[in-house]
C-alpha cells in the first residue's frame, strides 16, 4: 500500500520532520503565533512516529516476529556479508533518486534486498537475521546514475586511502526500529501533554523548539551508522537535555542543575570518544557499524591478535554509557535534572535519552561478548547503581526525585542484564533482549509516572513535596488511576509490564549465577536484584500512598479547588497508562519483542528461553510484599514509619542525601577544582590582564605627549603654520643660494 | 621723490604683512582677526603692484583689483560667520570656540549617563543621535 515510500526514504524522513519543526519555530514560530508553537512539533513527531511504525514493518519484512530457527545459525551472517561487500564496491544497488536536481537527499545506497532470496523455502527457514538498511545522506549522482557518497570527514592523502573516512550514513535494523518506535511514541504523547502543561509559559515556543531538536537528535542517534555520527548526536541530545533542564534559567537551582548535568556527562563522553579512537585504531581506520559488527571475522581477527584491547574498548565505551545513563558513580546529575519542566523529565530523563547508554552497550554487543571482564564491570556497576539509587529513593520527599532515583535504579537493572553475558556467550542475545525489553516497558511506565507527577504538580500549584499534600485520589481521579497503573507496572505487580521485563532480567541473572564461570559474582548480583526489586515496590508505593491516600490536604499554592488534568493532559496520561499495563504482557511472554530484536544483524546465536516460573513467583511475592509494606507503613499505621525514622535518624539522613555522594564529590572533587579555578583566575587577572593592559596603556601615553599641541585655538595652529612656513622658506632659500 | 624705489615699496608690503600676522596671532577678537587677515592680504597686494610697476607691466595692478574684489566677498562671508558665532555665545572672544569636543554630547565617563538636554536648549525637542559606546536607553514606560 505504501509502495511509493521506499524504506530508505523513511530513514531520513524520520529525523528530518522534527528538525524542520524545530527550524520553523526558531525562524517563524518564535515570533508569530507563539501560543500555537506546539502544533508543528506535534505534527512532525506524529509523522515520524507513523514512519517509525512503517519502518518497523519494513526492516524485518515477511518474518515479523517469527521465531528464529536454531539450524539457521550457521548462515545467519550471510546477508551482512553481502551488504559489506556492497559497501566496499561502492556498488549501491537499488540506488534511486528523484528528479536529479534535488541534490541533498536524492542519494540512497540501499543494501537491502531481503525480498530477493529464499522465497521458495519454508516460512520458518526464512527466519534469519535481516540485513540493515543504510542511507548516505549526502551524495553526488554521476551521469551514469551511479552514486558516490560524499564523505563527511575525510582525513589523509586526497588520492590514496584515507586514514579516516566518515560517511553520514543512516542505518536501520531491528534494534533501531524498536528504539525509534519507542522514542517517537513517547515523544508524541509527551508533546501533547506538554502543550497543555506548559501553557502560558513565556518560553513556550522555545520549549517546543528544544523538544523537537531533541527528537531529531535522538532519532539520529539511534539511526547513526557509525560511531562518529553517533557521538555527534550523543552530544546533541546532551545539549538538548542541558537546554531543557535549564529551561527556567532564571531559577539559580535550574541553571546549576543544567550545568551539573552537562559537566558530569562530559566525564562520560571523554571515555566514549577515547573508546571511538581505539575502535578506529584497532579496526584499521574503520568506524562503521556495518564493517565492524557485520562481519564476525573482523572481530575474530582482532581477538586473536590483541585479545586485551577489546576489553579496554568496551570499558571505555561503557564509561560513555555510565555518564549518559546516569550510572554509579556518575548518576548524581539525574536527580538534579528534575529542575526541568516535568514533560522533559518524562521524555528525556526517564524514557529516551538516558537509555542511550543501554542502546550503546546493546549495539556494541558483538564487541562486548569478547570482553567478559568488561561485561562483569557493566553488571557490577549496574547492580551497584540499582542498589544505591533504590536506597536513596526510599526516603526522598520530592515526588519527582523518587521517580528520578527509580529511573537510575531501573537503568542499573538494564546494565545488570547487559553484563550477564559474561557468564557465557550463549546468554548474549538474551541479555540484550531483556535489557532492551526492560528499557521498552520502562519508557512507558516511567513516562506515565512522571507525567502523572507533572499533573499533580500542575494542580498543586507547582508544589512537589509529598509532605505538603496527601489524599489526592478524590480530587485528581484520572491522575490517580494513571499513577497507580505506572506504579504497579514499575513495582513489578504480576502480569503488568514491569513484571515481565523485570522477571526476564532476574531470570537471565539467575541463569548466569548457575553458570560455572563467574557463578558467585552473579549470585551476588541476583541478591542485589531481588533486594532492589523489593525496595522498588516499597518506595514506589510509598510515593503513591503519601500522595494519593491519607487525609485530604492541599498546599495553599493550589488554590481552593485543585483541578484534575485537562483533556490534552489526560489523554496522553490514559494512553500511556494503558501502555504501561499491557505493553509488557503483549510483547514479552509472546516473544514478539525478543524475536524481533533477534533479527538484528551481528548478534550471536540466541537460545530459546523458557519462562522461569519460580523466579516469577519470587518476584511477584517481593512486589506484593513491598506494596503491602508501604501500605502498612504509610496508610494503616503511619506511626511505624515515624518510629523507624526517629529510631534510625542517621540512616535516614544518609539515605536521604543519596549516601552523601554529593557531599563527597563536593569535598574531594568540586572544591579542589574550584581552588584550581581560583588560582587560574588570579593568574588571569593579575598576570595576563596586566600585560594586556600595559599594551593598551602605551598608545594612551603617546597620546598624552601629543595632546597639548592640539588645543583647539586657531592662533596656535596659525603659529605652527608660520613656523613651518619659515622653515620651508629658509630651506628653499638656502638651496637656491647654493649653500 | 617722483619715483619711490622698489625696496621701500616691498618694505611697506612686508611691514603690512608682518603687522597683519602679529595681529592674527595675538588678537582674540574675531573681527580683529579677520581685519588682520585683510591686512596680510593687502601687504601681499602692495608687493604685486610694486613688482608690476618695477617691470612696467599692468598685470600686477589688474591682479590686485581682482584680489580686492575677492577680499570684499571673503570679508562679507567672514563677517556673516562671525555674526552667527556671536549670536551663539554673545561674545566675540575666539577662545570660547576652542573646544574640540561636540558641545551637545555629554562627556563620556564610562558609566551609564542619560542624555539630558540643557534647559533652554532650542534643539531639545529635535531627535538626537545616541552617543557612541552606550546601549540606547528605552523610553520610560508611563505608569
Amino acid at each position: 500500500m505504501f509502495d511509493w515510500l521506499k524504506p530508505h526514504d523513511v530513514l531520513w524522513l524520520i529525523p528530518a520532520a522534527p528538525l524542520l519543526a524545530c527550524l520553523w519555530i526558531v525562524v517563524v514560530g518564535h515570533v508569530v503565533r507563539r501560543q500555537y508553537a506546539h502544533r508543528p512539533v506535534i505534527l512532525a513527531i506524529a509523522f515520524s512516529a507513523v514512519l517509525s511504525y512503517y519502518l518497523l514493518l519494513k526492516v524485518v519484512p515477511d518474518h515479523f516476529g517469527t521465531p528464529l530457527a536454531h539450524d539457521q545459525h550457521a548462515q545467519e551472517h550471510k546477508p551482512a556479508d553481502h551488504e559489506h561487500a556492497d559497501h566496499k564496491d561502492g556498488d549501491h544497488k537499488g540506488s534511486d533518486h528523484k528528479d536529479g536536481d534535488h541534490k541533498a537527499d536524492d542519494q540512497k545506497a540501499v543494501a537491502h534486498k531481503d525480498g530477493d532470496h529464499k522465497t521458495e523455502e519454508h516460512p520458518v527457514a526464512k527466519a534469519k537475521p535481516s540485513t540493515a538498511i543504510s542511507v548516505n545522506v549526502f551524495g553526488e549522482t554521476e551521469r551514469d546514475g551511479k552514486v558516490t557518497p560524499v564523505p563527511w570527514i575525510r582525513i589523509g592523502d586526497p588520492q590514496g586511502v584515507p586514514t579516516l573516512l566518515v560517511l553520514p550514513t543512516l542505518r536501520a535494523d531491528a534494534m533501531t526500529a524498536l528504539m525509534l518506535v519507542m522514542v517517537t511514541t513517547v515523544s508524541l504523547l509527551v508533546a501533547v501533554f506538554a502543550s497543555s502543561y506548559m501553557k502560558g509559559d513565556p518560553g513556550y515556543p522555545r520549549f517546543f523548539a528544544a523538544i523537537s531538536a531533541f527528537v531529531f537528535s535522538m532519532c539520529m542517534l539511534v539511526l547513526a551508522g557509525n560511531f562518529v555520527l553517533m557521538f555527534v548526536f550523543w552530544e546533541a541530545v546532551g545539549l538538548c537535555s542541558y537546554l531543557l533542564i535549564g529551561f527556567w534559567f532564571k531559577k539559580p537551582s535550574a541553571a546549576a542543575a543544567a550545568k551539573k548535568a552537562f559537566v558530569v556527562n562530559r566525564i562520560g563522553d571523554l571515555g566514549f570518544i577515547v573508546g571511538i579512537f581505539m575502535v578506529w585504531q584497532t579496526f584499521d581506520g574503520s568506524i562503521d557499524f556495518d564493517t565492524i559488527f557485520g562481519d564476525p571475522s573482523v572481530i575474530a581477527r582482532v581477538v586473536t591478535m590483541q585479545p586485551e584491547i577489546l576489553t579496554t574498548i568496551c570499558v571505555l565505551l561503557f564509561v560513555g554509557a555510565v555518564g549518559k545513563s546516569a550510572q554509579f558513580p556518575l548518576h548524581v546529575w539525574l536527580p538534579d535534572a528534575m529542575e526541568g519542566p516535568t514533560p522533559v523529565s518524562a521524555l528525556i530523563h526517564a524514557a529516551t535519552m538516558v537509555t542511550a547508554g543501554v542502546y550503546l552497550v546493546a549495539r556494541c554487543t558483538p564487541l562486548f561478548v569478547h570482553a567478559p571482564t568488561a561485561q562483569l564491570i557493566v553488571s557490577g556497576i549496574g547492580a551497584t547503581t540499582a542498589l544505591v539509587a533504590a536506597i536513596t529513593a526510599l526516603t526522598q520527599y520530592d515526588l519527582k526525585r523518587v521517580l528520578a532515583y527509580s529511573t537510575v535504579s531501573q537503568l542499573g537493572y538494564m546494565f545488570m542484564a547487559l553484563g550477564a553475558a559474561a557468564a557465557g556467550k550463549e546468554f548474549a542475545t538474551l541479555a540484550i533482549t531483556f535489557a532492551m525489553f526492560h528499557m521498552f516497558t520502562h519508557a512507558f511506565f516511567k513516562a506515565v509516572l512522571f507525567l502523572s507527577a507533572g499533573s499533580v504538580m500542575h494542580s498543586m500549584g507547582d508544589v512537589i513535596d509529598m509532605r505538603r499534600f496527601s489524599g489526592l485520589r478524590k480530587a485528581l481521579p484520572i491522575t490517580h488511576i494513571t499513577f497507580l497503573a505506572g506504579a504497579l507496572a514499575l513495582a513489578g505487580f504480576p502480569l503488568l509490564s514491569g513484571f515481565w521485563s523485570k522477571d526476564e532480567i532476574l531470570a537471565i541473572v539467575y541463569e548466569a549465577s548457575r553458570h560455572p564461570k563467574h557463578g558467585e559474582f552473579f549470585t551476588v548480583i541476583m541478591g542485589v536484584a531481588l533486594l532492589t526489586s523489593l525496595m522498588t515496590a516499597f518506595y514506589t508505593f510509598r510515593a503513591y500512598f503519601m500522595t494519593f491516600w491519607g487525609p485530604e490536604k492541599f498546599p495553599e499554592e493550589a488554590g481552593h479547588h485543585p483541578h484534575d488534568a485537562p483533556p490534552a493532559m489526560a489523554i496522553p496520561l490514559l494512553l500511556l497508562g494503558v501502555a504501561a499495563l499491557v505493553v509488557g504482557g503483549a510483547t514479552g511472554p509472546t516473544h514478539l519483542y525478543g524475536n524481533y530484536l533477534a533479527q538484528t544483524p551481528g548478534l550471536p546465536a540466541a537460545h530459546h528461553h523458557a519462562p522461569n516460573v519460580p523466579m516469577m513467583i519470587i518476584s511477584s511475592v517481593l512486589a506484593i510484599a513491598g506494596i503491602s509494606l508501604a501500605y502498612l507503613c504509610y496508610v494503616s499505621s503511619p506511626s511505624i514509619s515515624r518510629n523507624m525514622k526517629s529510631g534510625m535518624t542517621w540512616l535516614h539522613t544518609w539515605s536521604q542525601e543519596g549516601l552523601k555522594l554529593d557531599a563527597i564529590y563536593l569535598k574531594w572533587i568540586v572544591k579542589p577544582l574550584r581552588l584550581v579555578a581560583q588560582i587560574s583566575e588570579f593568574i588571569d587577572r593579575w598576570v595576563i590582564d596586566v600585560i594586556v593592559d600595559c599594551v593598551g596603556f602605551l598608545p594612551g601615553l603617546f597620546g598624552a605627549v601629543l595632546r597639548p599641541i592640539h588645543n583647539g585655538f586657531v592662533q596656535s595652529y596659525a603659529m605652527v603654520m608660520l613656523i613651518g612656513l619659515v622653515v620651508c622658506l629658509v630651506t628653499a632659500l638656502r638651496v637656491l643660494a647654493g649653500m | 621723490m617722483t619715483s619711490t624705489s622698489l625696496e621701500s615699496q616691498l618694505v611697506i608690503g612686508a611691514v603690512l604683512f608682518a603687522l597683519g600676522m602679529i595681529g592674527f596671532l595675538t588678537r582674540r577678537n574675531l573681527i580683529l582677526i579677520v581685519l588682520s587677515t585683510e591686512l596680510m592680504l593687502h601687504g601681499v597686494s602692495v608687493n604685486l603692484t610694486a613688482f608690476g610697476r618695477y617691470h612696467g607691466n599692468p598685470q600686477g595692478q589688474v591682479f590686485t583689483i581682482f584680489v580686492l574684489t575677492i577680499a570684499a566677498c571673503e570679508a562679507g562671508l567672514a563677517l556673516s560667520l562671525i555674526l552667527t558665532l556671536y549670536q551663539r555665545r554673545k561674545s566675540l572672544d575666539v577662545y570660547l570656540w576652542g573646544n574640540l569636543g561636540e558641545d551637545d554630547l555629554p562627556v563620556f565617563t564610562g558609566g551609564s549617563t542619560v542624555t539630558q538636554s540643557k534647559p533652554g536648549d532650542p534643539n531639545a525637542d529635535l531627535p538626537h543621535l545616541t552617543p557612541a559606546g552606550r546601549a540606547p536607553t528605552p523610553p520610560a514606560i508611563k505608569a
